[in-house]
């Protein structure tokens, strides 16, 4: 045995070094921070129509955004898909990103992108604020999100500050309000939120009892609805509407980097996923809003239109700004 | 005093000790001597109480211990290889049974050192740092310290080389002697048991063989297996009349009456070479330094070995003439 | 720091061998070996020195920081004490009295092993969804981890000599103070070593503490990771930990002194008569239950539970056939390749011991006590910035898993090494062998038993490996901890629970390895 021992390890660490070598030869490589879910079945889809295979590396919006920086011209991305734009932002600060052309970037309507096409929206999501229905009527609801600052809601609320989501939400709040207020309003909430990790566990907390609500995004609600209730038999969604920061749209985005060796199959991808992959958002179990032209969402969801967001320009979330105050306030 | 009667210990059905009675006086060396499996040890433990026997009494100084929990029996046990705690010094290894507070705790611990031979500059060392002898003498000055009603010995001397083995023996003896404590002590090896007892038990298959002064189960044994477990043996049958035997090796004057036929103990140092008498042929001389060694063949006693003085000329082939010094010992019983 | 280590106690007997040039091959091959050791600290001495003080002064004097060590603190001051007493009272029970079904018992209090910490933290999380906090931490620690400091005390237990009880005994002690006074320091070291282990799996592990929400720098280090990569506030951060880590491994080292409790002097060991528990005897059992409920029960029926509500459909062989073969590749080519770094140090700490060898070696051992989190920091940023062909590929997750899991290698490779005579690499030699080709075909060879078991042992700690398999993975590279994880955080423990039961099965040989191990150490 001893004599094979040696040969045995050179054997699989041969394999290892090639395996991935072998499998990029033909293949696009996809950062994803989307869901595992989603973007598996988009690649799965992708690769039955075009015979392109596809490799997915898992990571969460701005670690992926934040190891493209470091790998810079070496990356062996092709794709970067987020679940917020604040990732894409970071990448395309950095002249990453190679500009989209027209016909791609026309596939989704221009509230949904940046205005100099370097990326473009995939999906969309709404904040919301999920509620315990034994614990809050509607008349205790909060009206606007600044309000969860307020004392009154000390360790009532959950929320997942760690999570490139919840980062999204406050920098949009920093676009919309400006740094003074979206400091204090994160002190208060260092005070007054009971702190989980991942939006799915703020509502299994307020399913359950242990606080009143939960500041998360839409999807995570019809999502459990759609399957076993478990976390949200007794939660329900309460828009805040009239262009609250809390009314908050968070665009998915996708890019094509500069760097890649596989322009035109990486750009083939981007352009499935904002057209015939939109499709993926209406039948499948996302519960992500679609962003294609004519494309529509999942019939289980209010229409997206109708849920009075503040407009902001994705590419305006300044990530590292609104980590930076999360951090002063001892949230990160 | 201590007092055994009638004590017994099973394991499964493998008995350790079987009705066993003892009696060893305040003040004496009691030594328990058998082969490896006769229940000695077991015995020892049941008297320390670290074992509970299933029928029987002890009692010690008339107050019975049947109930008496180990720690409070004070009967000190030093174990085969002295059993240090090696997570303490000598000093605090001594002193374990002294008092805490004890005014004269350093003062104590520092005689018992000196008594059992070991200087002052030991007691800050730790106990793998000794050698076994020293070990051993730390473990009888540990037991000393807590002025104990006995003092049980398992096989103490038996990791020790054979030189140091003596010494230590010797060296115990007195301390216990000294200080007056009775001691009851376990071993296989039967010249350290005759050379401590002044009462000597011979234990076999979980029973009390014979039991009395050294120089009498040495000299007059019960039986045979107690003769030959002792030391060696010449044994031969007889005819006694008036007194003496008719042996193979001639008239010999024994301690029984008369009668046909009779089993004879006879030891080898008896046995010298002389001028006439029972002929016999060495087989093979053998030079020890002090002595040199005879291996005979004696037509009527069969094989046995003397010792005489090295500087005899006798060589292997030769014959000689045999006496017997002394009397012969009759077995009562067989 | 391994748990065999923690278990042998004794360091096996060394053999010298005549000095000469014969051997720098392979001092030269331990030599590499423990430089790449120190990679990772030097990542953390270079993080602290080009940060500034003024980077440092903003990431790490904050109040969060403060926070996490008050965490940390509480974490090591409530599951330490609790895991030595519980583990001391359940050794003492199952090795010294006549508790029923003792056999059983020991078996069942090393079990929870088989589950990795953030598969006993799922079940507890899918169990009681609202237990977290710092309550939910310790109880969930201590279930997860009694098993390294039950296994060496119930050893040194086998391992006292009974005589020295007796003594104490018949020296006017009662028998609790007999316990207090000798049976319980001798277990220092035993105590001592499992307790550091414990506190440096409470120091390393993330998936546990994230599912019972509890912050620790583990915790916070991964989460900066996910916010900003090997942002400098994750690599301060980790300078921290590894301050805490080697602060703990000094600790262990000062408490333990330079103290042997060996037996002293060379017979053997009486059969001991152990304790009649008498009415006790329910308590006892009562106790014991109690853990074997909280440690295997509870995770048990949570996960059949979900299995059978995933029922068919959990079943996704798509997913879990090529997770399986990639996480059986990298425990094979990690065990051969850890084993392999592990053979030179372990033959010259054997074989030809001097204070050179000393340095290499607690150069492969330190490393072992840092969390994977570290490593995998201290690798990204080494191969992004400097090393780019091997950035993202297995070799460096490989080259991760042989620092991690060095110590666990060379355990097992020391004492297998040691029981080889060194009579027959002389004879090998006085052939006409060169000495390296005669350590391969003597030594090697009848070391081989003993280097697989340490192999298999390394190739089960990477089979269930979460946080550095999670940042240094290639592209495409799933395991079935990396699945488990995925599912787990998006709460699907339906999902998850297929490759939970995947780990615990492809767990019970280490369970059965280190039963074993802790039996034949009371014969050592």
């Amino acid at each position: 045995m001893t004599k094979y021992l040696p040969l045995l390890a050179g054997a699989f660490a041969a394999l290892g070094f090639i395996a991935p070598v072998v499998a990029q030869q033909d293949a696009i490589t996809v950062y994803n921070a989307q869901h595992e879910s989603l973007a598996q079945e988009w690649a799965t889809a992708f690769t039955e129509e075009t015979g392109i295979p596809v490799i997915l590396r898992q990571g969460s919006d701005l670690e992926v955004a934040n190891q493209i920086l470091q790998e810079g011209a070496n990356s062996p991305a092709d794709v970067f898909l987020t679940e917020n734009s604040p990732g894409m932002a970071l990448v395309d600060k950095a002249g990453l990103f190679e500009p989209l052309p027209a016909d791609l970037l026309a596939q989704v309507p221009a509230e949904f992108r940046p205005e100099n096409g370097n990326w473009t929206g995939i999906a969309a999501r709404s904040t919301v604020f999920a509620y315990n229905k034994d614990k809050l009527t509607e008349a205790d609801l909060p009206k606007t999100m600044a309000e969860l600052a307020d004392p009154k809601w000390q360790g009532r609320w959950a929320a997942s500050p760690s999570g490139a989501d919840f980062q999204a939400i406050v920098a949009a709040y920093l676009a919309l309000e400006g740094e003074e207020a979206t400091l204090s309003w994160l002190k208060g909430m260092a005070a007054n939120a009971v702190i989980v990790r991942g939006n799915r566990a703020a509502l299994a907390a307020t399913n359950n009892g242990e606080v009143d609500g939960a500041l998360i995004y839409h999807y995570y609600w019809f999502g459990d609805q759609a399957g076993t209730k478990e976390n949200s038999d007794k939660a329900a969604l309460h828009y805040f509407g009239n262009e609250d920061p809390g009314a908050f749209v968070s665009i998915s985005g996708g890019g094509v980097l500069a760097s890649s060796q596989h322009k035109e199959e990486a750009l083939a991808f981007l352009s499935f996923i904002t057209g015939k992959g939109q499709d993926v958002l209406r039948d499948g179990t996302s519960f992500e809003y679609a962003v294609g032209v004519d494309h529509a969402s999942n019939p289980a969801l209010p229409p997206l239109a109708d849920l009075g967001a503040p407009k902001i320009d994705p590419s305006q979330l300044d990530n590292a700004k609104a980590a930076e105050l999360m951090t002063e306030a001892g949230l990160l | 005093m201590l007092q055994l009667s009638g004590l017994t210990k099973t394991y499964g059905d493998q008995p350790g000790v079987d009705r066993v009675d003892l009696a060893a006086p305040s003040g004496s060396r009691t030594v328990i001597v058998g082969p490896s499996g006769s229940g000695k040890t077991t015995l020892l433990r049941l008297i320390a109480g670290f074992e509970t026997p299933d029928a029987g009494n002890i009692t010690l100084d008339g107050r019975p211990l049947d109930t008496v929990p180990p720690h409070q029996r004070n009967i000190a046990y030093v174990a085969q290889e002295g059993a240090l705690f090696p997570h303490m010094s000598v000093a605090e290894n001594i002193g374990f049974a002294i008092p805490r507070q004890a005014s004269n705790r350093e003062s104590r611990i520092d005689t018992l050192l000196a008594r059992v031979g070991l200087s002052a500059a030991m007691k800050s060392r730790r106990p793998h740092e000794l050698s076994g002898g020293q070990q051993q003498r730390v473990a009888l000055a540990r037991a000393l310290a807590q002025q104990p009603a006995l003092m049980l010995l398992d096989e103490p001397f038996s990791a020790l080389d054979t030189g140091l083995r003596e010494a230590m023996r010797d060296m115990v003896e007195a301390v216990l002697r000294e200080a007056g404590i009775a001691s009851i002590l376990v071993t296989h090896d039967q010249s350290e048991a005759l050379a401590f007892a002044d009462h000597l038990v011979v234990m076999r298959d979980a029973r009390i063989a014979d039991a009395g002064q050294p120089q009498r189960l040495y000299e007059q044994p019960i039986d045979i297996e107690t003769a030959k477990f002792l030391g060696e043996t010449i044994i031969f049958e007889a005819a006694i009349r008036g007194g003496v035997a008719d042996t193979p090796l001639g008239p010999l004057a024994v301690d029984h009456s008369d009668t046909a036929k009779a089993t004879i103990l006879v030891r080898p140092e008896q046995v010298r070479i002389a001028e006439n008498g029972t002929l016999a042929r060495i087989l093979h001389s053998s030079y020890r330094g002090a002595a040199r060694r005879l291996e005979l063949e004696c037509q009527s006693a069969g094989h046995f070995s003397i010792d005489v003085p090295a500087a005899t000329s006798l060589t292997q082939g030769d014959s000689v003439c045999l006496a017997v010094n002394g009397r012969g010992h009759v077995f009562r019983s067989r | 720091m391994a748990i065999g280590e923690v278990i042998e106690a004794q360091r096996p007997r060394t053999l010298r061998v005549p000095r000469g040039g014969s051997h720098s091959a392979i001092f030269l091959a331990a030599g590499i070996t423990g430089l790449l050791s120190l990679l990772p600290l030097l990542f953390v001495l270079y993080v602290a020195v080009t940060s500034g003080w003024d980077t440092i002064a903003d990431l790490v004097l904050r109040p969060k920081v403060a926070a996490l060590l008050l965490n940390t603190a509480a974490l090591l001051l409530l599951v330490l004490p609790l895991s030595a007493t519980l583990a001391v009272a359940c050794a003492w029970l199952i090795e010294r009295t006549d508790l029923p079904l003792a056999r059983l018992w020991s078996w069942l209090m090393v079990a929870p092993l088989a589950l990795p910490a953030f598969v006993h933290s799922y079940a507890w999380s899918a169990f009681a969804p609202r237990f977290h906090g710092l309550g939910a931490a310790v109880l969930v620690s201590i279930l997860a981890y009694l098993p390294f400091v039950y296994l060496p005390v119930a050893a040194q237990l086998r391992r006292l000599d009974p005589a020295l009880e007796e003594t104490a005994q018949s020296m006017g002690k009662a028998p609790l103070a007999v316990f207090f006074r000798i049976v319980l320091p001798q277990l220092r070291l035993a105590i001592l070593g499992g307790g550091l282990l414990i506190g440096l799996h409470l120091l390393a592990e993330y998936g546990l503490f994230v599912l019972t929400r509890f912050d620790t720098f583990a915790t916070v280090i991964v989460d900066q990771f996910q916010s900003v990569y090997n942002g400098p506030s994750a690599n301060l951060l980790g300078g921290v930990l590894v301050l805490l880590c080697l602060g703990l491994l000094g600790l262990e080292t000062g408490l333990r002194g330079d103290e042997r409790y060996a037996r002293v002097g060379t017979g053997a060991a009486r059969q001991r008569r152990r304790v009649m528990l008498g009415r006790w005897k329910w308590p006892a059992l009562a106790l014991l239950t109690a853990f074997a409920l909280l440690s295997l029960a509870v995770p048990i029926l949570t996960l059949s539970r979900w299995l059978i509500a995933g029922g068919a459909e959990i079943w996704r062989l798509d997913f879990i056939l090529p997770a399986l073969g990639q996480t059986a590749t990298l425990a094979f080519a990690g065990a051969a390749l850890t084993t392999l770094a592990a053979l030179p140090m372990a033959w010259l700490t054997v074989r030809a011991p001097s204070r050179m060898q000393k340095l290499l070696e607690a150069a492969h051992s330190y490393v072992g006590a840092l969390p994977g989190v570290i490593i995998a920091l201290a690798l990204v940023t080494v191969t992004v910035n400097v090393a780019l062909p091997l950035y993202q590929t297995i070799a460096t997750l490989l080259f991760a898993y042989a620092l991690m899991f060095l110590p666990r290698a060379l355990v097992g490779l020391r004492t297998s090494i040691a029981q080889a005579p060194v009579e027959l690499e002389r004879a090998a030699l006085s052939l006409g062998r060169k000495p390296v080709s005669a350590i391969w075909h003597t030594t090697v060879r009848l070391a081989a038993p003993g280097a697989l078991a340490s192999a298999a042992l390394v190739g089960l700690g990477i089979t269930t490996e979460l946080t550095a398999t999670l940042m240094l993975a290639p592209n495409g590279t799933r395991t079935l901890a990396m699945r488990f994880w995925s599912y787990t955080s998006e709460l699907d423990f339906a999902a998850a629970a297929p490759y939970a039961l995947l780990m615990i099965v492809l767990s019970i040989p280490l369970v059965v390895l280190l039963h074993a191990k802790a039996d034949r150490a009371d014969q050592a």
